[in-house]
């Protein structure tokens, strides 16, 4: 079967949809192309006319928001709910704090040691003895402070909470484009890529859709490394590699941990789950990056494949994830 | 007072015998009477907690794939409905990774 594929760069990331008919590529593209553009004006953190922007200014009082933010929301709770608080839309502050205050392509080029921001916070030794370097972490309310009426669609933020939905965000952004796409092509199967995070709907080509397994995104295809067959589902990739910066000399990264407020530094790196939603494989992979150890016993009582790299390379396969020694379909 | 006769006495006994069973039987009826209306008044729906399975595994590679539809295991998470297979890169292979 030959696959059909258009790519091109939106929410500051890549954009890769496949279909099993080339004659509903078209289609396809542009049902994905208006879910992006739907998900960029209702909940970027980057743009000063996003509904999400508008919320995060207007603590304590009841902000009604569109269907699609509401939902953003709604699938962000269930996130932290699941993970027991490790996946918390509530980090806004703390993430923009820690530097990551802006399109990350404009953050990788400005420069390797921009100053801190002078804000009231907590302040951490950064660890590294001999450096006078401290961060400053934001305290994280916590995602129980967010008042969503599912009925009325209104949100409202106490003081000080700034959401960012990120993580779940870009991963539901998958889904929803898969989704959407599908119901354009009417017949077939259809995949969406955005940055690594995976959706698909509709027939998967024989065998299951074809996905190499690796730390960035943007390693090819053909590249070396683990490469699975999915017949239906999402796949989702969290890692530490990717998306870092440089902050007064500390290596800083995107994954904060809810519990510090700071990026987090477990055991494991980079963590790759295939669920049966984009979403809830972001769910588990981010949720495993930030438990640290004890993401192996929880993911495993999820009874998610997953594969996780640890810092040092070692690599430890979870519940059904198949042989990678095992001979190529 | 009056003292009471032996035979007296015993009708009290008995008396207050029947009165304490009556009380507890009635007590009885009562508590699943109201339960029952409870129950039936605020239905709820049966679940089991799932104890989580603690074993470390790191070489599980069994890939079932007899399931055909998603299902949502006690964390609240949705598998997908086949499990993964092995695969090798060719023609329509899209990397998963950080970004």
């Amino acid at each position: 079967m030959t696959l059909a594929l258009k790519s091109w760069k939106a929410l500051g990331t890549s954009v890769l949809v496949l279909t099993t008919r080339d004659d509903r590529l078209e289609s396809a593209t542009t049902a994905v192309r208006q879910v992006l553009e739907d998900v960029d004006a209702a909940y970027s953190r980057f743009r000063e006319d996003s509904e999400l922007t508008h919320l995060n200014a207007s603590p304590g009082r009841a902000i009604h928001v569109s269907s699609l933010l509401a939902t953003a929301i709604d699938a962000a709770l269930r996130a932290a709910r699941i993970s027991y608080g490790a996946v918390d839309p509530t980090i806004g502050h703390a993430i923009r704090v820690a530097g990551y205050d802006d399109d990350f392509s404009r953050i990788a080029a400005g420069g390797p040691h921009p100053a801190l921001p002078r804000e009231r916070g907590r302040e951490i030794d950064s660890g590294e003895r001999g450096r006078q370097m401290k961060l400053r972490a934001w305290h994280v309310p916590g995602w129980q402070a967010i008042r969503l009426d599912r009925g009325s669609r209104t949100v409202w933020l106490p003081q000080g909470v700034e959401l960012d939905l990120g993580s779940t965000g870009k991963a539901l952004a998958a889904d929803l484009a898969a989704t959407a796409a599908m119901a354009a092509a009417g017949e077939g199967g259809v995949l969406v890529s955005l940055g690594g995070d995976i959706g698909t709907a509709g027939e998967s080509p024989s065998g299951g859709w074809r996905i190499l397994v690796a730390e960035d995104s943007r390693v090819k295809p053909s590249g070396d490394g683990d490469v699975i067959c999915v017949p239906a589902g999402g796949v989702a990739t969290s890692s530490t590699t990717v998306r870092r910066w440089s902050r007064g000399g500390v290596i800083l990264h995107h994954i904060i941990d809810p519990q510090t407020s700071l990026p987090t530094s477990g055991p494991f790196r980079t963590v790759t789950v295939v669920a049966g939603t984009c979403l809830d494989a972001n769910i588990a992979s981010t949720a495993a990056i930030v438990r640290g150890e004890a993401a192996i016993d929880w993911l495993t009582s999820c009874r998610l494949p997953a594969r996780l790299v640890e810092n040092d390379g070692t690599i430890h396969y979870i519940g059904p994830w198949p042989d990678p020694t095992s001979a190529a379909a | 007072m009056d003292s009471l006769t032996p035979t007296q006495r015993d009708r009290g006994l008995q008396r207050l015998r029947r009165l304490t069973f009556g009380a507890t039987a009635g007590g009885l009826i009562a508590v699943v009477g109201v339960g029952y209306a409870a129950a039936a008044s605020y239905a709820g729906k049966a679940s089991s907690t799932a104890t989580a399975q603690t074993t470390t595994t790191t070489t599980d590679t069994t890939a079932s794939s007899s399931s055909s539809s998603s299902t949502t295991s006690s964390s609240g998470l949705q598998s997908a409905p086949q499990a993964p297979t092995t695969g090798s890169s060719g023609s329509g292979t899209v990397t998963t990774g950080g970004s």
